[in-house]
């Protein structure tokens, strides 16, 4: 019975046939999306992070949030300062066509130490920064894939992140003095982890030349210098590109709020950021903060003295680092003996 | 593994201890300007709290340079800086065992039989501030490269203190401390406070009230002794550094949040803490619930003279409510389902790769920790001291911050070195025992580790270690060290060891 059979041989073949060709879609399709998807998930690269603080506290006295007033004196004086902030998204990321944002930092809060021995003109000091929170978002963008850190005092409670030591001296002009010029350098010893956005994982250093001057009310304070940083993450979106130029300004009057004029106030803006030299004030490779300083302090020569520190602002361009806005606390005490 | 103590009243007591550093030379009454202000910034001193003796006006530190040329007032000061230096190297003889890792698997728990090399180097910068009547402010950031014998596991009683969990060779940058202290003075005779690391050099009333709260170790605080405590100046064995039963709440590195609260009443005290245990056993993470999961500690101290020579007796109870799990019930989870074993653990574990063995993960949850324990030191002469320590906790549960001893006494003598005209010489000998329980035995029996020991099997015995060490005051504040230990029956098994093991030591103060 072969037509009896036939069909059923037909049907066979056919059944085969579909089989086959069902089997040959899926493969194709599976390949197809395998072969996707591996090349997708090959072009996205891991962001490594790297120390995305871009808040130097000044050297302990330094008098400014970040500007230093280049006042040392006495034959020999001491500063402990402690100061504590937090930035909100001090890393947000936008796509190149703007239709994307991440902030793969969107809370940043530390707290630093110093202490500074000075000596008439030089100043030594060690900073050391605990961040208290690191805290973001995880996401892609473009072919980069960011990694939220997890930074708490509770996951790591005795964290310190990279530490400055540093060395100032003032080469022109006395204390108080209407102009004032000094140089400072910095190093700053790696610690912490890249992938927490608290360390670059390298040496870094800075070399500064610092201004300032106070005439009458006015009191000014200047820096331009170079931050030498050897981690270039090109391309990846906010990451450093290598060293860059540092630049701040910070003026404002002094006036007393007690009659006897033992405790002053200062109150005035002070503006800084940094550009990387290889894409020398590039719109994302340039970061610009304003800052309102507001302190407080005893005017007393002879006893040891407190100056209380607040400042707030923002980002006046908010890439590179520079977040949306900032609060920053701080307390400097010091003593010298003539 | 928890560094130097802090601590009590260096200046209480009139005569000069074991540990006390003598006078080696003057500070040059010419260094001035300039070098006082590099001297200044260079880290200071760990001294040894183990001096209950007068601060020693001429030794060389920052702080006495300052107050020399007149530049600071060592006595009332505002603020004080110290800092020290140590790097111990050990050198641990090959010996032989009946086993090793019987788990198998690359996670071994068992000390190597092998011939080992292992170091530290630690680099501490002790800074504090007054900012009021009666506050202080102590800040002290350290660096510390290590490499320990065996990753740190087969010994019951660690043969250097300084070794944290988790450390590495590449040298790490951590905040050891960062505490407040009000004192409230509650009257009573004035007593000298000598300006010391995290004690600034002050007056108060020898009835008090301090109160304390930051980060910090809590031996700063409880569990003081004179002739065994800095063992960066005396014995190097983790034995010697407190009670080896006594499983403070702590991060990996030996330090916590927290509070304590002391009342001094002339010669009593009376201590409480409360403190932060870890998250997960033996992790760096702390956990903050303090009101649910947290670490409780009481001491009594009081001090006394004996045949005209100072002692001092102290008893500590600890009661912690941790994450943590029971022998018992590790073993009982495992015989009633085998699927549940150390291979299969869902959570926070020590990478067991033993199928057949039961885990501590299965059975982790809230529970209860606690021992007490006695500590006594006695003056012999003025120049040589004796001390005891010896701790029962209840070893039911695994080890959460500190080591895996059960039960712990520990006994021993230093003596300086003036019968031999060299005073801030230090030698000392001393014998440190350790016992775990029945149910931390017949959890390791059946193959489970804990954060330190599981050799896959056991026989049950107690683990032992002999130290004799001298330390050669070679200039000023610099000390070099050599040091033996003989350690028997490691991780508390009869079928392993003796182990020998010899140090060398070099510390230094500023």
């Amino acid at each position: 019975m072969p037509s009896s059979n036939l069909p059923r041989r037909i049907a066979a073949v056919d059944g085969v046939s579909c089989c086959l060709v069902m089997h040959i879609f899926i493969f194709a399709v599976t390949f197809s999306l395998a072969s996707f998807w591996t090349t997708y998930a090959r072009a996205q690269v891991q962001a490594q992070g790297f120390a995305v603080e871009r808040f130097y506290p000044a050297a302990p006295g330094g008098g400014w949030m970040v500007m230093d007033e280049l006042n040392m004196r006495g034959r020999l004086g001491g500063v402990v300062a402690i100061s504590s902030g937090y930035a909100y998204k001090p890393l947000q990321l936008t796509a190149s066509d703007g239709s994307q944002h991440l902030s793969v930092i969107k809370h940043q809060s530390f707290a630093d130490v110093g202490v500074a021995v000075t000596h008439e003109n030089l100043r030594f000091y060690l900073n050391l920064t605990s961040p208290l929170i690191i805290k973001g978002q995880s996401g892609s963008l473009g072919a980069y894939q960011f990694t939220d850190p997890d930074v708490s005092v509770g996951r790591i409670p005795d964290l310190i992140s990279d530490a400055r030591v540093g060395f100032d001296a003032r080469l022109f002009g006395e204390y108080n003095s209407p102009l004032r010029f000094g140089l400072g350098a910095q190093l700053m010893i790696p610690n912490g982890i890249r992938s927490d956005y608290d360390t670059d994982g390298k040496f870094r250093g800075m070399l500064r030349a610092l201004f300032a001057g106070d005439t009458g009310m006015l009191t000014t304070a200047a820096q331009l210098g170079v931050h030498i940083r050897t981690l270039n993450d090109a391309p990846t979106p906010g990451s450093p590109r290598g060293s860059e130029l540092l630049f701040g300004i910070a003026a404002g009057p002094k006036f007393a709020v007690t009659r006897d004029k033992r405790i002053r106030a200062i109150i005035g803006p002070e503006l800084y950021g940094e550009t990387a030299f290889k894409s020398f004030l590039g719109s994302t490779t340039t970061a610009l903060e304003g800052l309102i300083t507001g302190r407080i302090e005893s005017t007393t020569e002879q006893d040891s003295q407190l100056r209380v520190k607040l400042s707030t602002g923002r980002g006046l361009h908010q890439q590179f680092g520079a977040p949306e806005w900032r609060v920053v606390f701080g307390v400097e005490m010091f003593d010298w003996y003539e | 593994m928890i560094l130097e103590l802090a601590g009590e009243p260096a200046a209480e007591s009139a005569q000069c201890l074991a540990g006390c550093v003598i006078r080696q030379h003057a500070i040059g009454r010419d260094l001035r300007g300039l070098a006082a202000a590099v001297l200044v910034f260079l880290p200071a001193t760990a001294r040894a709290q183990v001096t209950a003796a007068p601060r020693p006006d001429e030794q060389f530190d920052v702080m006495n340079l300052l107050s020399h040329n007149g530049l600071h007032d060592i006595k009332d000061e505002s603020w004080n800086a110290y800092g020290q230096f140590t790097w111990i190297s050990s050198y641990k003889a090959p010996f032989s065992a009946r086993y090793t890792n019987l788990n198998n698997g690359i996670n071994t728990s068992s000390l190597s039989t092998n011939g080992e090399h292992s170091f530290t180097g630690t680099f501490t910068v002790f800074l504090g501030v007054r900012l009021w009547s009666g506050a202080e402010a102590y800040y002290v950031p350290e660096v510390i490269s290590e490499r320990p014998l065996s990753n740190l596991k087969g010994l019951g009683a660690v043969q250097n203190f300084e070794l944290q969990k988790g450390g590495t060779e590449t040298p790490q940058i951590y905040r050891s401390r960062s505490y407040l202290r009000q004192t409230i003075g509650l009257g009573g005779k004035r007593v000298v406070k000598d300006s010391d690391p995290m004690q600034l050099g002050t007056v108060v009333d020898s009835r008090r009230l301090v109160l304390t709260a930051g980060s910090f170790s809590i031996l700063d605080f409880l569990d003081k002794n004179t002739f065994s405590g800095d063992l960066r100046r005396q014995f190097t064995n983790l034995a010697f550094m407190t009670y080896n039963a006594y499983d403070f709440g702590s991060d990996a590195r030996g330090y916590s949040w927290g509070g304590v609260a002391e009342l001094y009443y002339d010669d009593w005290a009376l201590r409480y803490g409360r403190i932060t245990p870890p998250k997960n056993p033996n992790a760096l993470e702390q956990e903050f619930r303090i009101y649910k999961l947290y670490g409780d500690q009481i001491e009594l101290e009081h001090k006394h003279q004996l045949f005209g020579q100072a002692g001092a007796v102290r008893v500590l109870g600890y009661r912690n409510r941790e994450n943590i799990g029971r022998f018992d019930d590790a073993v009982a989870a495992h015989q009633a389902d085998p699927t549940k074993n150390a291979t299969t653990c869902t959570s926070y574990n020590y990478g067991s790769t033993n199928v057949n063995a039961p885990d501590l993960c299965w059975v982790r949850r809230p529970n209860i920790k606690m021992g007490i324990g006695l500590n006594l030191e006695q003056h012999i002469t003025d120049d040589i001291g004796v001390f005891f320590r010896g701790m029962i906790s209840d070893g039911q549960t695994e080890v959460d911050a500190y080591f895996s001893t059960d039960r712990s006494v520990s006994f021993g003598a230093l003596s300086n070195g003036t019968v031999w005209h060299r005073p801030a010489d230090i030698t000392g000998i001393g014998a440190g025992l350790g016992w775990i329980s029945k149910a931390h035995a017949n959890y390791l029996r059946a193959g489970g580790i804990d954060g330190f020991i599981g050799d896959g099997n056991i026989n049950q015995a107690m683990e032992s270690v002999v130290e004799a060490f001298y330390n050669v005051n070679v200039i000023t504040s610099v000390w070099l060290g050599a040091d033996y230990q003989r350690i028997t029956n490691p991780a508390f098994n009869a079928d392993r060891g003796p182990v020998n093991i010899f140090s060398g030591r070099v510390h230094a103060e500023f």
